[in-house]
């Protein structure tokens, strides 16, 4: 089909990345782009501005040096690949905020930490393209984000247990981690319900509850 | 189950044991020698394509009166031997260790269509815990990805698990692992 056998259910992990880099990030310019308002009138080389139709513009437009401002992910990498900015890591990337996760993942094992949707693939992206702007030295960041990564996937290992036909709820797993789960979560759950509404399809009385109930809460 | 899903075309074709309940003429050639008739009480292997609508489908006329609701249908499916009491005690047994490919190779697709046919829910309830067991099994195989080329041949190699799979196993297995492998080398590399 016109859509490769591996895309049409799911996305690439490079689709996720694409997804990601979509969403508004800090950044502290090392370029102004604002124009002071006195040399608007006067001759010269007309001012270069960016105009963007999928991202606001007026932010990229308005930078000054040193003053943090906001602008899209794959803005702010494509600068910082020129070494004209340098990205602000989020709150949650630092190892005191990284440790409180993996403190509240230990205590709780029936969730997960309210980590942000996109939190595996913006740890990678800026370990891999930003790693001279973090606060806290990359190599203990990167040893956390792989901890949590480890604990969470264990989890899910443990979740994987109560799949059942009807539904399942997976509160706080980020994008990247349900799609590599989707294509196996997905047929497992398909087979159980075939199975589940073969059995029952023509059955008057509802389905014995013992046997096809709730799932116990993931 | 689509129309056109070749696994579902050959899953169709496999024979289940079926007993005639009307003298057939003519139709000797499914018993292997045309030209005869087949015999009342005849047992034969038939394909699920032509033993599924042979099922339902009732001879009305001769000797059935007409406005009789309930014709007998022309066969009697009997239960395969992959129903078999002795295959359900091995998946009571230990669903993740039984060769499944073995009893047979579409296992899960003719198990719905028999579940469907006959409104099996206690053997659609076995079933369900198989999946349920073998899945868990079939996960931990998936997610073991080794992403250089050495480590990956080492994995795809793999245990005699992979062995057992039934066809529709196999495609999930492919399928997850292709994504645990994606997802990692994406991680890895990049």
């Amino acid at each position: 089909m016109s859509l490769p056998d591996h895309l049409q259910s799911t996305f690439s992990p490079e689709e996720i990345q694409f997804i990601v880099e979509n969403e508004p990030i800090k950044i502290f310019p090392r370029i102004t782009t604002r124009q002071p308002a006195r040399s608007g009138a006067k001759g010269g080389s007309p001012p270069i501005r960016c105009t963007l139709i999928t991202t606001d513009d007026a932010s990229i437009n308005q930078l000054v040096a040193t003053r943090s401002s906001e602008v899209a992910l794959w803005l702010a990498l494509l600068l910082k690949q020129q070494n004209k900015c340098s990205i602000i890591a989020p709150q949650w990337l630092t190892l005191q905020a990284l440790d409180r996760s993996i403190q509240f993942e230990k205590t709780h094992p029936d969730r997960f930490s309210a980590m942000p949707w996109n939190w595996l693939v913006l740890a990678q992206l800026l370990f891999k393209r930003a790693p001279d702007d973090f606060h806290d030295p990359v190599h203990d960041l990167r040893s956390k984000v792989q901890d949590l990564r480890e604990i969470r996937q264990l989890k899910v290992l443990k979740g994987l247990r109560h799949l059942n036909e009807s539904h399942l709820q997976l509160d706080n797993l980020s994008l990247l981690e349900v799609n590599e789960l989707r294509p196996f979560v997905l047929d497992t759950m398909d087979r159980l319900r075939e199975i589940h509404s073969a059995a029952n399809q023509d059955t008057i009385q509802p389905a014995p509850a013992d046997q096809h109930g709730y799932p116990e809460p993931l | 189950m689509g129309y056109y899903e070749l696994e579902d075309v050959l899953a169709d074709g496999s024979e289940v044991p079926c007993k005639f309940q009307y003298s057939m003429p003519g139709l000797g050639y499914l018993a292997g020698n045309a030209g005869k008739p087949i015999e009342k009480n005849s047992k034969l292997l038939l394909p699920l394509w032509l033993a599924r609508v042979l099922a339902i489908v009732g001879g009305s006329e001769g000797e059935e009166i007409a406005d009789d609701e309930e014709a007998m249908p022309f066969v009697e499916l009997s239960r395969p031997e992959m129903f078999s009491a002795k295959v359900v005690n091995a998946i009571k047994a230990g669903a993740a260790s039984l060769d499944l490919h073995s009893v047979n190779s579409h296992f899960y697709m003719l198990a719905i269509k028999w579940i469907a046919l006959f409104g099996d829910a206690e053997l659609g309830s076995v079933i369900a815990e198989m999946v349920m067991e073998r899945s868990l099994e079939l996960n931990g195989h998936a997610s073991s990805v080794g992403v250089s080329a050495v480590e990956s041949q080492a994995s795809q190699a793999g245990s005699p698990f992979l062995l057992t799979l039934d066809e529709s196993e196999k495609e999930t297995y492919r399928r997850a692992h292709d994504s645990y492998r994606r997802t990692k080398r994406w991680m890895l590399e990049k």
